[in-house]
């Protein structure tokens, strides 16, 4: 409980409709999409940096630990509630200073949703590449928290890369700025790269300076279907080896598509082993070419190759795609997605890896991957009701991550390590790395106030 | 005296690597300092022993791939890592490759070449650069609108921190949000968390295509008006650069007037188009000489001509100003800076990475850096930029009348130095107070 003293701090820094300290109301602020939770002592909402740094101020006073949250979408436990602790939710610092296009360069606040940011560049035929499949709900802070991907990482990498600045206040509620508008701003370290990814536990983010790229002039959306996934996973080795980059290398597999089917009705032919959907993107005069050294690759194990050829087709398959995670629920009641990302030459093993484990624990799994990259989102089918079944997941979860790092992999291409995938972080990194990363920590938050227990322990 | 125990050293890496007398060792060494010994290490397990050796003692060590600055190493060692120059793999189906950081940055652009692949990043100084140096630097350069920043390209490393302990990071994933992103944040750290002894680098499949257009301008501003006029169309080539008159001698001889440099790196059919839109573009905006370059061997000498003229900058980092920009916002970056310098073409030289709304400046003899910087950083902030780097934050804070963040920053990156290198051993030049 927040003493009522702290409670009336709180309200005259943020107002009272942005203090919560109801059971209910916290409640709420308690879970993400994992199943883990938490409980807060209360949650407050700054509007402006000023209250920010009032607030790590007042809390660092009461000896109280802040978690920062955006949407709570992240699939990493980094958002879930510590012992005694106050979220801070950044979902009320939802303006867009500036879209400036002949810049390159866009300045948000950490609580514009990522879909909202898209919406306004669009309309200047801008966009902002990373799109992880939430990115309706998800916030821009929270993709910079997790350092979030999506489909078009092959070509155009993760949120890291577009990240050129950053506003933000440390553990001591001093306010830096790191990088700028551009890619020569870092001053002697890259402290925007190591804020990036870093789940708060370094600094809370209070304004963006992102990197905008023009849309590109033509895409071409292309569908293979194949009798199974290690086929597909040939035509992505191949596509490489041709030298084409393309936007998206996205792979279902047959229980995903019989999924997504049930809920979208796209047309995919509910017996194929897998899909795959490849987009490339540039200018208009070079896409033919590419289609078609694509189509002719494809076409060699695939058993039906077809390229979009209206903008509902694109949508319709996009549709099935980022409805995945969702449709599985028609199944069982629960799902724990993993995140394990393997070199691409791995990545039939990867496949031949979900199978085992699979089969090993007696669950039922569902692969979406971006194959180019090698990063397959195992999803685990089961219902959390039933306290064996989830225990067993647990294990299967973990065969999973070891065996990714035994295929020299990660167990995080996307979705961040949080509290979720801490335990196994160690088997990831040896011991001086694991110190490297306490030794960061160590230097911006010495007493352990943001985040605590996230990524890794003091 | 120094502390320097030579017959230690010797121990470690065999006689023949310790170089001792000043004369045998000028030529790994620049600047003033003057340390008392030049080691060549031949592998990780010799660099860890030599940190340790260097850590017991308290010994100051600097680090270069073939030549050491040699600033706060007096008396100390000045290690040369181009012994440890091979390429231990090219995996095409991943397309990464595990390097030396000794391997000159030009000889692996050969191999990699060669093997039909493609490292955008630029050598820094073509003929002295290393692997090592251009992730330790870990700059942009003119390709990086296209391809992103150096730091794109590293995937992972094995490094010997300044206790000598070896620590080891990263895979062949090239999407790895894994752990606090100490794989990135060592790019750019300039040798001061640790020596790299391995990268393991991202590469790219070759461009189909690979053309230049090239052209010459009475003005800078004329030359500069171009960018804006493509960026509008929206043409965004591999490479959008402006040399000044002065410099563009170095990157074509025979040269009068500013030289313009587009490189398009990309498809056949697109390359075709865009050459020509580009062309036009250049002679219509009063461009002489325009010319279109297919063919590769010109290509190459165009290219290698634009890299001669960046490294003679890059080569006096105490001599030039650096500022950067919005990348439309040059034109009137160009005009106030020449209110302040005079007349651009005569400036020792002017370098333009147009995509990058980058400058940098070469300072006549004489010049107060510190004074120009001061007044070019005022003039970018107003043009939604600022001075590069560090300098830059200094008088971003001094605008702001902020010493506070100021005094943040600069602590924080100390701490994190001080917590990497207790003893402050390791390249003791490499300031973070600017």
């Amino acid at each position: 409980m927040l003493s009522q003293a702290v409670v009336k701090r709180l309200k005259e820094i943020v107002g009272e409709r942005n203090v919560v300290t109801d059971k209910v109301g916290l409640l709420t602020y308690g879970y993400d999409g994992t199943l883990l939770s938490g409980e807060a002592l209360g949650v407050v909402s700054p509007t402006t940096t000023e209250q920010v740094v009032e607030i790590v101020k007042l809390m660092n006073e009461q000896d109280i630990k802040l978690v920062p949250r955006g949407a709570g979408t992240n699939e990493s436990g980094g958002t879930i509630p510590s012992a005694k602790s106050v979220v801070i939710s950044f979902t009320k610092m939802t303006k867009i200073h500036e879209i400036d296009t002949e810049n390159f360069v866009a300045v948000v606040e950490p609580g514009v949703i990522n879909f909202d940011l898209q919406v306004e560049l669009a309309k200047k035929n801008f966009y902002f590449p990373p799109d992880p499949s939430s990115f309706k709900a998800s916030t821009i802070g929270g993709n910079l928290g997790e350092c979030s991907g999506g489909p078009k990482c092959f070509k155009y990498g993760v949120t890291r890369d577009y990240m050129l600045g950053l506003e933000v206040v440390l553990p001591n509620g001093k306010v830096i700025q790191t990088g700028g508008r551009n890619f020569q701003s870092e001053p002697g370290y890259d402290l925007t790269r190591i804020i990036v990814g870093s789940e708060g536990i370094l600094g809370l983010v209070t304004k963006v300076f992102v990197r905008i790229l023009p849309i590109p002039r033509a895409k071409k959306t292309m569908l293979a279907l194949y009798d199974k996934v290690e086929d597909a996973s040939q035509t992505v080795a191949d596509i490489v080896a041709a030298g084409i980059i393309p936007t998206t290398l996205e792979l279902m597999d047959n229980l995903l598509i019989n999924t997504t089917e049930d809920f979208t009705h796209a047309g995919l032919p509910r017996d194929a082993g897998a899909v795959l959907i490849i987009e490339v993107d540039g200018y208009p005069e070079d896409m033919d070419g590419q289609v078609k050294t694509i189509g002719e690759i494809a076409s060699k194990i695939a058993k039906e190759f077809k390229v979009a050829q209206t903008a509902v087709e694109v949508d319709q398959i996009w549709t099935s795609r980022r409805s995945a995670f969702g449709s599985v629920a028609r199944v069982r009641p629960s799902y724990g997605v993993n995140d394990i990302t393997v070199p691409r030459s791995n990545f039939p093993k990867a496949i031949g890896g979900v199978l085992k484990v699979a089969k090993d624990f007696g669950v039922t799994i569902g692969v979406v991957a971006h194959a180019g990259d090698g990063n397959l989102h195992p999803l685990i089918l089961f219902d959390q009701r039933n306290k064996e079944e989830t225990e067993t997941v647990h294990a299967a979860e973990q065969a999973l991550c070891m065996m990714a790092l035994d295929l020299e992999g990660t167990i995080s291409g996307e979705h961040g390590i949080g509290l979720v995938k801490k335990k196994y972080l160690d088997k990831e990194f040896t011991p001086a790395a694991m110190e490297a990363f306490r030794k960061i920590k160590r230097s911006f938050d010495p007493s352990n106030r943001f985040n605590p227990g996230k990524i890794i322990d003091l | 005296m120094s502390d320097v125990n030579i017959s230690k050293l010797k121990g470690i890496v065999g006689d023949a690597y310790v170089i001792d007398f000043p004369s045998e060792m000028a030529k790994y060494l620049k600047g003033q300092g003057k340390p008392a010994v030049v080691v060549l290490p031949a592998s990780t397990s010799e660099v860890s022993s030599i940190v340790k050796l260097a850590n017991e003692k308290n010994v100051k060590l600097g680090v270069g791939g073939a030549v050491v600055d040699t600033q706060g190493i007096t008396g100390g060692i000045a290690m040369v890592m181009s012994r440890m120059n091979r390429i231990l793999e090219m995996d095409h189906l991943n397309l990464v490759a595990v390097v030396e950081p000794g391997l000159l940055h030009k000889e692996f652009l050969l191999k990699v070449g060669e093997a039909g692949l493609n490292f955008p990043p630029e050598p820094y100084v073509i003929e002295t650069s290393s692997i090592g140096g251009c992730f330790a630097i870990g700059d942009s350069d003119s390709k990086s609108f296209e391809y992103g920043p150096t730091r794109t390209f590293l995937l992972g490393f094995e490094m010997v921190l300044p206790t000598g302990e070896i620590l080891e990071i990263g895979n062949k994933c090239i999407k790895n949000v894994s752990g606090l992103d100490f794989i990135h944040f060592a790019v750019g750290s300039q040798g001061t968390f640790g020596i790299f002894t391995k990268l393991l680098v991202k590469l790219l499949p070759v461009p189909e295509a690979k053309k230049a257009v090239i052209g010459t301008f009475a003005s800078m501003h004329k030359a500069n008006a171009t960018f804006n006029t493509l960026i509008k169309r929206n043409v965004h080539p591999t490479r959008m650069n402006l040399i000044n008159a002065s410099l563009a001698k170095i990157a074509k001889p025979g040269t009068e007037g500013q030289l313009v440099i587009i490189d398009l790196q990309g498809f056949k059919e697109s390359g075709k188009n865009i050459v020509n839109e580009v062309a036009s573009v250049l002679t219509l905006g009063g461009g002489s000489d325009v010319k279109i370059i297919e063919e590769g061997a010109e290509y190459d000498q165009v290219i290698n001509g634009w890299l001669k003229a960046r490294a003679e900058l890059n080569a006096k980092p105490s001599e030039i100003v650096e500022f950067v920009v919005g990348p439309m916002k040059m034109p009137q970056a160009l005009s106030q800076l020449e209110a302040q310098t005079g007349e651009l073409g005569a400036y020792p030289g002017i370098i333009v990475e147009g995509l990058l709304g980058y400058v940098c400046l070469a300072l006549p003899e004489g010049t107060d850096k510190l004074a120009l910087a001061r007044k070019v950083n005022k003039l970018a902030m107003s043009l939604g930029g600022n001075v590069k780097g560090l300098l830059g934050h200094k008088l971003k804070a001094e605008v702001y009348n902020d010493a506070e963040m100021w005094k943040q920053t600069t602590s924080l990156l100390s701490e994190l130095r001080q917590q990497f290198d207790p003893k402050g051993i390791l390249n003791p030049g490499v300031s973070l107070e600017a």
